[in-house]
């Protein structure tokens, strides 16, 4: 009899990283947008502000990748503060 | 209108003329998102794409309402700051610091209700002319740029 092998397709996916993508609103304020990314991931305000602008030129922006469950706390706290932010699995 | 940090850790609105302070007393009134499904959607938005069924079904079970409290939470301070503004014919108001990210998110909410519900273009919102205020929509624009005016004080407060 052979032996069933179980795939570890569930902790495989489980372990994919996820992106944090920020996207663009043309209500929010750049340096509201600057402001919150700091406040959220504790980024300095030049790497906040770099991506702030690639929010406002690009119309988004991946802040953070990562786990999961991590991922969507930070989209949880951006929602927060109605910024439009989404999780994504890379790709 | 003067916005500035003083010495006291305070936000102090100073010299708010009789137009601004009616604009002030209506930043939580203008906050509601019920009744309007785009604002609802705008405040609310999705966090993935919806092929992420179990996500998004969690979301709105487990997430929405916390968000909801956050939000009615922060207009309920900046409703209880704006009680002490003063009935002066220069009338003033001050905010603790700490107040701050609570009159962000109420002035954000303000903003993105009136955005949404008036359908302002990209174009309209970047638009560095002075609408004429001949429709409520033109009232609608001069306050979402009244109260980005006063963010940007308030950030720049934060930012000491």
């Amino acid at each position: 009899m052979a032996d069933t092998v179980v795939e570890p397709k569930v902790e495989t996916e489980l372990g994919i990283p996820w992106n944090v993508v920020v996207h663009n609103d043309p209500v929010n304020l750049m340096t509201y947008v600057t402001l919150v990314i700091q406040r959220v991931f504790g980024y300095s305000k030049e790497k906040a502000q770099d991506h702030m602008l690639e929010i406002h030129h690009r119309g988004r922006s991946i802040v953070w990748t990562g786990p999961r469950e991590r991922a969507e706390f930070y989209v949880q706290q951006l929602h927060g503060h109605l910024l439009l932010a989404t999780l994504e699995k890379t790709s | 209108m003067l916005i500035f940090r003083s010495k006291k850790d305070l936000i102090e609105f100073a010299e708010v003329d009789f137009v601004e302070a009616e604009f002030l007393r209506q930043i939580p009134g203008l906050c509601d998102s019920s009744g309007d499904p785009k604002v609802e959607e705008r405040f609310y938005s999705d966090p993935a794409d919806p092929s992420e069924t179990q996500l998004l079904n969690d979301w709105a079970e487990f997430v929405k309402p916390d968000l909801r409290h956050l939000f009615a939470s922060a207009r309920k301070l900046v409703e209880n700051d704006l009680q002490k503004l003063t009935q002066t014919e220069l009338a003033h108001l001050s905010v603790p610091l700490k107040h701050g990210d609570a009159w962000l998110n109420t002035l954000n909410q303000a903003r993105l209700n009136l955005a949404t519900r008036y359908e302002f273009t990209d174009m309209e919102l970047s638009s560095v002319e002075i609408p004429k205020l001949t429709s409520r929509r033109d009232l609608a624009l001069h306050q979402i740029n009244f109260y980005a005016a006063i963010q940007e004080r308030i950030i720049d407060a934060l930012n000491g």
